[in-house]
């Protein structure tokens, strides 16, 4: 009895995996959260110091529209609308079209052609930013520059580099919502007399919606978040833009090229640091827009 | 070996090959009208390919030879609408395959599909075809409800009715009941009975006894070949073959 009872409850190699593995996410979480959680309170409190300290108005700071350090005038206005301009636009350009590519590939064309094109959409999710920045500098603005005249420098420019950038990630993850849709749907649908099409538009985009969502919000957040390639040919002036064609800034170009110029804890500085906090405060809407697609989606399953 | 006159579908020659792999040779039979008849044989036998080719669920898969007589129409040549005779000829999946939508919407699916836009007649078949696959009662509350929160068993019934408001004259039936539970298959096998009043059923089964219960004919493949087919009691009580002795003796399969 007395062997039963201590090879039943002593600990053993098995025992103390799990409690060595335990430790080890216990304390990978902790260190994760840690950073997440000093990044927000770091720059929250940066962020608001031109505010409390340089006593300039949040309200003058969200709807001014003159950003001239030098001068004491922090208008954001213009880097806010033409972030969110160039990155709706670059994905509402970008969707349709990843739209259709992720259909053919992944439910039209052979396998082969398949297996040909999923690794080269993967290989261009990877392209550092600063190849899509150098192909827009090389490429999209002489290009610019013939059709429209002018530098060609400005927003269209950022929008065609954007739209480049964000094309293979949301079509990337198109396919993959589109392949996460039961194969037997589309032998049912067929076996009621359903055309090719008629599955596709009836069965398969409506059970795929959600991933289909959240494939463009995530493209849009990562157009949001681009700064180098958007800071390569957007001509980085400071005002609301009136046209395609203008040069404009983003929140994260002004970021790029102002934060190396300034002395840390000018009111300089401290309206670049409120920026930051700003496009952190969109970057989180985008993520929770992507959570409220994704609960969604799964209530409907 | 059978005498049908005025069979409902019939093939001749039939063969069926993956590639270089043949699977089906050289069958001819024909399946009667407003019966019930069993496809039986060990896994590999082709009895399920021959079941696909009948409504042309092979294209794209499979090299399909041979005539298939549907109203007089070789349905097997190229020129075929498809789309019609998978009207004509419906099929139930093993699995059981309802869409992400509702119960409704499931059912009124391929009336959509051949642009049925009348509510009214679209709500009558809904709800003839409910109560012809026997799920009527169960369901007419909550005919909005996801037809993916229904049981295994009620999402093969739908399935059935699905195929059934289209009001196709051939329903195939590959192993409809073998993804169930006793009481599932139970109930879809009454159901079998009374539709075959009013539709030919041809039917994949794995299972002796559903074919014994249900079956007016039987069929038994083997290795791609048609063995014996003959009305169910004949071939039960007094196979002609040995294999197929064999097999209903359960010696192999």
């Amino acid at each position: 009895m007395k062997k039963w009872s201590k090879q039943l409850t002593s600990p053993s190699a098995e025992s103390y995996q799990e409690v060595t593995g335990k430790i080890i996410s216990f304390l990978s979480i902790t260190i994760i959260a840690t950073l997440v959680i000093t990044i927000i309170v770091f720059l929250t409190y940066q962020g608001i110091a031109l505010f409390t300290q340089d006593h300039v108005k949040l309200i003058d700071f969200l709807t001014g529209q003159i950003w001239k350090p030098g001068q004491n005038l922090f208008g954001a206005l213009p880097m806010i609308v033409t972030s969110l301009l160039v990155t709706l636009l670059a994905g509402i350009i970008a969707l349709p079209l990843a739209l259709v590519v992720a259909i053919a590939m992944s439910l039209i064309l052979p396998q082969q052609v398949y297996k040909i094109c999923q690794p080269i959409v993967e290989l261009l999710v990877g392209i550092p930013s600063v190849v899509y920045g150098y192909v827009g500098l090389t490429v999209v603005i002489p290009f610019l520059q013939k059709m429209f005249g002018g530098t060609g420098f400005g927003i269209l420019a950022a929008i065609v580099v954007l739209f480049l950038m964000v094309l293979p990630t949301m079509t990337s993850m198109t396919i993959d919502s589109l392949n996460a849709v039961p194969k037997s749907y589309r032998m049912a649908s067929a076996g009621l007399g359903a055309t090719r099409w008629q599955t596709i538009s009836r069965i398969i985009l409506p059970s795929a919606k959600g991933g289909i969502l959240t494939a463009m919000i995530f493209g849009m957040a990562r157009a949001f978040g681009e700064a180098l390639a958007v800071q390569m040919v957007i001509g980085n002036t400071t005002v609301i833009p009136h046209g395609l064609t203008e040069p404009a800034s983003t929140l994260t170009s002004v970021l790029t090229t102002g934060i190396g110029n300034t002395v840390m804890g000018t009111p300089a500085n401290n309206a670049l640091w409120s920026l930051a906090l700003i496009l952190l405060v969109l970057s989180l809407a985008f993520n929770l827009l992507i959570h409220l697609v994704n609960r969604k989606g799964a209530h409907h399953s | 070996m059978t005498n049908i006159s005025n069979p409902a579908i019939s093939v001749e020659a039939l063969g069926v090959a993956y590639g270089d792999h043949s699977v089906i040779e050289n069958i001819s039979m024909k399946f009667p009208q407003n019966q019930i008849t069993a496809l039986i044989g060990a896994s590999g036998s082709g009895k399920s390919t021959l079941l696909r080719s009948l409504n042309r669920m092979n294209d794209g898969l499979a090299t399909v030879t041979g005539k298939i007589n549907f109203h007089d129409v070789d349905i097997n040549q190229p020129k075929v609408n498809i789309y019609r005779v998978r009207q004509q000829i419906g099929m139930v999946f093993q699995q059981p395959t309802p869409f992400p939508l509702s119960i409704f919407d499931n059912v009124v699916y391929g009336l959509r599909l051949a642009g049925v836009k009348d509510r009214k007649l679209l709500a009558e078949r809904a709800e003839t075809s409910l109560k012809q696959a026997a799920l009527w009662d169960e369901v007419k509350d909550s005919l909005k409800k996801s037809a993916l929160a229904l049981s295994g068993g009620q999402q093969q019934r739908l399935c059935i009715a699905r195929t059934l408001a289209v009001e196709p004259e051939i329903i195939l039936m590959d192993e409809p009941t073998s993804a169930l539970d006793p009481i599932s298959t139970t109930q879809i096998e009454d159901t079998l009975v009374h539709l075959k009043k009013r539709f030919t059923i041809i039917m994949v089964t794995h299972n002796m006894q559903q074919a014994s219960r249900s079956a007016d004919w039987t069929a038994f493949l083997h290795q791609g070949e048609l063995i014996e087919y003959n009305q169910t009691a004949d071939i039960f009580m007094n196979p002609q073959k040995k294999q197929t002795a064999d097999y209903l003796s359960g010696k192999f399969g």
